[in-house]
């Protein structure tokens, strides 16, 4: 039989993850989120930054202190939640249907959680801030519902399922075109909440996104290893011990509860699930889903700058976020794919 | 022994496997031939556990469906080929049901290592599987099965894409499985080549089995050309093998 030699080389086997992998994704967050907290229309400094949250009140004045802990926190934190929400749903959809394109907001909830939104903003006189996030979570999960049931079989067929999610999308997005052209007043705040924005945090919205991501980032993480047998035949996959529908229902579901909630607390935030997801994959060149906290931690450095490029290129106008995750985003998704396409030839 | 009794299994209104008994016995090479269609592939995954039925399937008296306390090794025909992925990592995939998912201990790792030697992967294991050739990525296939370490292993045509070489290469080495006392379940399309490797051949034809035995005797049966409607010959070498070969004037 022939030999093959290997392009990288190397007799020893190469471990399929390295805890450093993780380890590096965490302190970059750590430096991305300093940065995130310091700049903005008012510099605080690294040092009496983390002397203020160590519990030292003289190391900034009233007013920083008043900018550190009720903008910046919960708005770099919000950012992290959403964009280690957005990407770790984004690398579990393209595993469980095997379809590198698959993004978070396959399944009809952007489109759902759009329609969402845009009944709330259409239907409330004045608290439309504490409707949308519902209204938008209740879209998301709905037509995630919706396109799951009218696809019939669960996973029999993956493809009928993507099928019906592009459906199920453009269903509601005309519905959601209809209720704006009867409205025309609300097209504004539609418009902006479709770019996605983080102007709405507070500590209250970090809150309740904080428990919804942390639980469907908490199964998604400890069913990590095995969605590994996804990506070989369904009957491989049981014979090594995996059910492999019961998996990608749990995977979905939890990915639907992360995107939903990401989706609430922020708005349509593109290409967050398909770039880092990539990104991480191809850097490391490791496609195991053991990626997945790393994915997240990225995911969340990723949100975490473009946030701090919106807050601060047009200071003191704030661009959309999703303007930035898009205009950074894709050019630097297509460098990791002309890469990758080179190392497959 | 698995014992299969009234096994049926149906697909919304389509009857794919209708009434069939069968006994296989542990630690021999049995071989499922008959034309495309027969329900060959349904029977192995009901076999594996994986497929929802109507009767009874037992090995050493368990009921197979959903029963993950077996360990049993699966080779499709068609595989995924995840993108991506180097060779050592779809193979170490195989030490998911010993180790436990995301498991890499040193034993395993050096099990991988002398299994792509073994089947002649080794030097390849940082390579992405997408870039293997159709023989290279059946040998990955099997290597991922050996490393299993499986008590039995089933393969839906593991010789389908390969060349003459590579045919008897593999078959070979799925063939010294049997030592270790491993049950060998496969389907073949060739059935010369099942004749000459498998110690049982089952018949089948439209989700039935027409015959089950020592396939010295089924090769030479009616009911063998009964399920390719007598379009087959059978021939006998000197050597006392059997070549059974379509028959060209039939298929005009």
């Amino acid at each position: 039989m022939r030999i093959l030699r290997s392009k990288t080389g190397g007799e020893e086997l190469r471990s399929i993850w390295r805890w450093e992998l993780t380890l590096s994704a965490a302190l970059l967050l750590l430096i991305v989120g300093l940065l995130g907290i310091s700049f903005g229309p008012i510099n605080l400094s690294f040092s009496s930054i983390v002397k203020s949250i160590f519990g030292s009140h003289n190391a900034l004045s009233e007013q920083d202190q008043s900018v550190l802990f009720d903008i910046r926190l919960p708005r770099v934190i919000l950012a992290a939640l959403v964009g280690s929400a957005l990407a770790t749903s984004g690398a579990v959809y393209q595993t469980v249907f095997r379809n590198p394109l698959a993004d978070p907001y396959l399944l009809g909830a952007a489109a759902g959680a759009g329609l969402g939104a845009t009944i709330a903003i259409t239907n409330s006189h004045q608290n439309v801030y504490g409707l949308l996030p519902i209204f938008s979570f209740l879209g998301a999960i709905l037509a995630v519902l919706v396109s799951f049931f009218i696809s019939g079989k669960f996973f029999a067929e993956p493809n009928t399922l993507l099928l019906s999610g592009i459906a199920v999308g453009s269903f509601a997005t005309a519905i959601q075109t209809y209720l704006q052209q009867r409205h025309s007043a609300s097209l504004r705040p539609v418009y902006s909440w479709i770019l996605g924005e983080l102007t709405a945090a507070s500590w209250s919205v970090v809150s309740w996104s904080a428990i919804y991501i942390s639980i469907a980032l908490f199964i998604l993480f400890a069913i990590a290893k095995q969605l590994d047998g996804l990506m070989l035949t369904d009957e491989e996959a049981y014979s090594l011990g995996v059910n492999p529908n019961r998996l990608r229902i749990i995977a979905v579901i939890a990915a639907t509860l992360a995107t939903a909630t990401a989706v609430a607390a922020s708005g349509l935030i593109g290409f967050v699930g398909i770039v880092v997801p990539h990104l991480v994959r191809g850097a490391t060149h490791r496609v195991t889903n053991r990626a997945l906290p790393t994915i997240a931690l990225v995911g969340a450095s990723f949100l975490v700058l473009a946030d701090l490029g919106a807050r601060t290129l047009l200071s003191p106008a704030e661009l959309p976020i999703g303007v930035i995750t898009a205009f950074v985003g894709a050019p630097f998704f297509l460098i990791v794919l002309r890469r990758k396409r080179l190392v497959n030839q | 022994m698995i014992k299969i009794d009234s096994l049926n299994v149906r697909i919304g209104s389509k009857e794919i496997l209708r009434e069939i008994d069968l006994e296989l016995s542990h630690g021999k090479w049995t071989c499922l031939v008959g034309p495309n269609g027969a329900g060959k592939t349904t029977l192995l995954r009901v076999i594996l556990g994986a497929a929802e039925y109507s009767g009874s399937v037992t090995d050493n008296g368990a009921e197979v469906f959903n029963n993950h306390s077996r360990n049993v090794a699966f080779v499709p025909q068609h595989p995924n080929i995840p993108a991506g992925m180097s060779v050592a990592e779809y193979v170490m995939l195989g030490r998911a049901k010993r180790d436990g998912w995301g498991t890499e201990s040193k034993s395993s790792k050096s099990l991988v290592a002398r299994t792509l030697k073994a089947t002649g992967l080794f030097g390849a294991q940082n390579q992405l599987v997408s870039q293997l050739s159709g023989g290279e990525m059946q040998r990955a296939l099997i290597a991922r099965a050996l490393v299993q370490e499986p008590e039995m292993i089933l393969l839906d045509e593991p010789t389908s894409a390969l060349d003459l070489h590579h045919q008897i290469a593999i078959l070979n080495s799925i063939e010294s499985l049997k030592s270790s006392g491993v049950t060998i379940i496969s389907t073949m399309h060739d059935i010369t080549l099942a004749a000459m490797y498998a110690d049982h051949l089952v018949v089948m034809k439209s989700g039935g089995v027409l015959l089950s035995g020592a396939a010295k005797s089924v090769v030479h049966s009616p009911e063998l050309k009964d399920a390719f409607e007598n379009r087959i010959n059978v021939f006998t070498l000197e050597s006392g093998r059997e070549v059974i070969l379509p028959n060209k004037d039939e298929l005009i």
